[in-house]
C-alpha cells in the first residue's frame, strides 16, 4: 500500500513537472505589452512580434530598449531589464513622452523612417 | 499606401488648413468690401451692442419666434452644429494626433460616446436630405449644389465611422476620411458653407437695423 502511494506521488510529480515545464518551454511571447498603467482601454490592444523585429537587419536592442540621460539618448546603454512603464509615466514629463505617446512614437517614427510597417491607428489596433 | 497616408496626413493637411484660414480671411474681407462699396449707409448704422444682442439671442436654442415655429428642425440643427465641433475637437484619435504632433492635449470623449454622436450626425445628414425633398418650401430653393454640399459634409463622418469600425479596407477608409475632411475645409470659404464665417456678420447687420433704426427686437 505504501509502495503504491510512493508510486502515485512520483507519477503526479512527473506529470506536474512535464506540464509546467512544457508550458514554460512552449509558451509563445504573446507580444502584448504590460498595460496596467492605462487602466481601462479605449482601443483593442496592439500586438507586437518581438522576434520579428529582433531579427531585422541593423536592429539594435537599444533602438527600443533605450536609455535617456538629460534628454539625450545614451550611446552605449540599453534597458532590456526594465519595463517601459518604469520610466514612461501615464502623463508626459518634460521631454519624456507619456507611456501611450512613447509606444506610438517608438513604433511610428521607425516605420515612417524605414517606409515599412503600420502608421495609422487601425493598422495596429485591429478590431 | 503608407506614402499616400503620410501625404494626406502631412502636407495636404497643412495645405488645407492654410487655404481655409487665408480663404476665410479673404471671404470676410471681400464681403465687408462689397458692403462698403454698395451700401455705405448700412455701415453707418452698425452697432456693436445691437449686433451682439442679436447674435446671442439667435444662439440660444428655441429662443426666437421662428425657432419655436419649427421645433424639430431647430433641435436637429442645433444638435448637428454642436455635435460637428464636439466630434472634431474631442474625438480621442484627433486629440492623440495633435498631442503627438504639437505637444498639446485636452480632455477627450470616450470612444463609445463619440461613436453614438457620429451615428446621430449621419442620421441628421439623412434628415437634411429628406427635408430638402419633401418640404415644398425647401425643395423650391434647392438645386444639385445643395445635395453636393450635404454630401461633402456627410463624407468625413461616414468614412470616419467606417474607419473606426474597420469596415472595408482600413487604409483606404482612413485616407478617404482625411481627404474628404480636407476638401470640406477648403470648401468652407468658397461655398455656402461660408455661413460659418458670415453668419455672425449677417446677424449683426440685421440686429443693428432692428435695434438702431426700427427699435424692435429681431428674434
Amino acid at each position: 500500500m505504501r509502495h503504491k502511494l510512493y508510486g502515485y506521488v512520483i507519477f503526479c510529480s512527473v506529470v506536474l513537472c512535464v506540464t509546467f515545464g512544457g508550458i514554460a518551454a512552449f509558451a509563445q511571447d504573446t507580444g502584448v505589452f504590460k498595460l496596467e498603467t492605462f487602466g481601462s482601454l479605449e482601443r483593442p490592444v496592439s500586438t507586437f512580434d518581438h522576434d520579428e523585429h529582433q531579427e531585422m537587419d541593423g536592429m539594435e536592442c537599444s533602438d527600443c530598449h533605450h536609455v535617456y540621460e538629460n534628454g539625450v539618448k545614451a550611446a552605449d546603454q540599453s534597458s532590456e531589464d526594465q519595463a517601459c512603464a518604469e520610466c514612461h509615466t501615464l502623463k508626459s514629463q518634460g521631454t519624456q513622452p507619456g507611456l501611450r505617446q512613447a509606444y506610438h512614437q517608438q513604433c511610428k517614427n521607425c516605420h515612417v523612417e524605414k517606409k515599412a510597417g503600420p502608421v495609422a491607428c487601425g493598422e495596429c489596433h485591429i478590431k | 499606401m503608407q506614402d499616400i497616408y503620410l501625404l494626406v496626413a502631412g502636407p495636404l493637411a497643412w495645405a488645407a488648413w492654410a487655404i481655409f484660414f487665408l480663404g476665410s480671411a479673404y471671404k470676410i474681407w471681400s464681403t465687408l468690401a462689397v458692403a462698403k462699396q454698395k451700401d455705405q449707409v448700412l455701415l453707418n448704422y452698425v452697432s456693436f451692442r445691437y449686433a451682439l444682442r442679436s447674435i446671442i439671442n439667435w444662439s440660444i436654442p428655441f429662443n426666437t419666434t421662428n425657432m419655436r415655429l419649427h421645433p424639430v428642425f431647430t433641435g436637429v440643427a442645433f444638435f448637428f452644429h454642436i455635435a460637428f465641433f464636439v466630434l472634431l475637437i474631442f474625438i480621442s484619435a484627433h486629440q492623440i494626433m495633435i498631442e503627438e504632433g504639437f505637444g498639446i492635449g485636452w480632455v477627450t470623449l470616450p470612444d463609445i460616446v463619440a461613436d453614438i454622436l457620429a451615428f446621430a450626425v449621419l442620421g441628421v445628414c439623412v434628415f437634411f436630405a429628406v427635408r430638402r425633398v419633401i418640404r415644398p418650401e425647401v425643395n423650391y430653393v434647392t438645386d444639385w449644389t445643395d445635395y453636393g454640399l450635404l454630401a461633402l459634409v456627410t463624407a468625413p463622418f461616414l468614412t470616419g465611422v467606417l474607419a473606426y469600425h474597420q469596415v472595408g479596407d482600413y487604409m483606404t477608409m482612413v485616407i478617404l476620411h482625411m481627404l474628404s475632411a480636407e476638401i470640406l475645409l477648403v470648401a468652407i470659404p468658397f461655398t455656402r458653407l461660408s455661413h460659418m464665417l458670415l453668419a455672425s456678420l449677417t446677424r449683426g447687420y440685421i440686429g443693428s437695423e432692428f435695434g438702431m433704426v426700427r427699435h424692435v427686437n429681431d428674434w
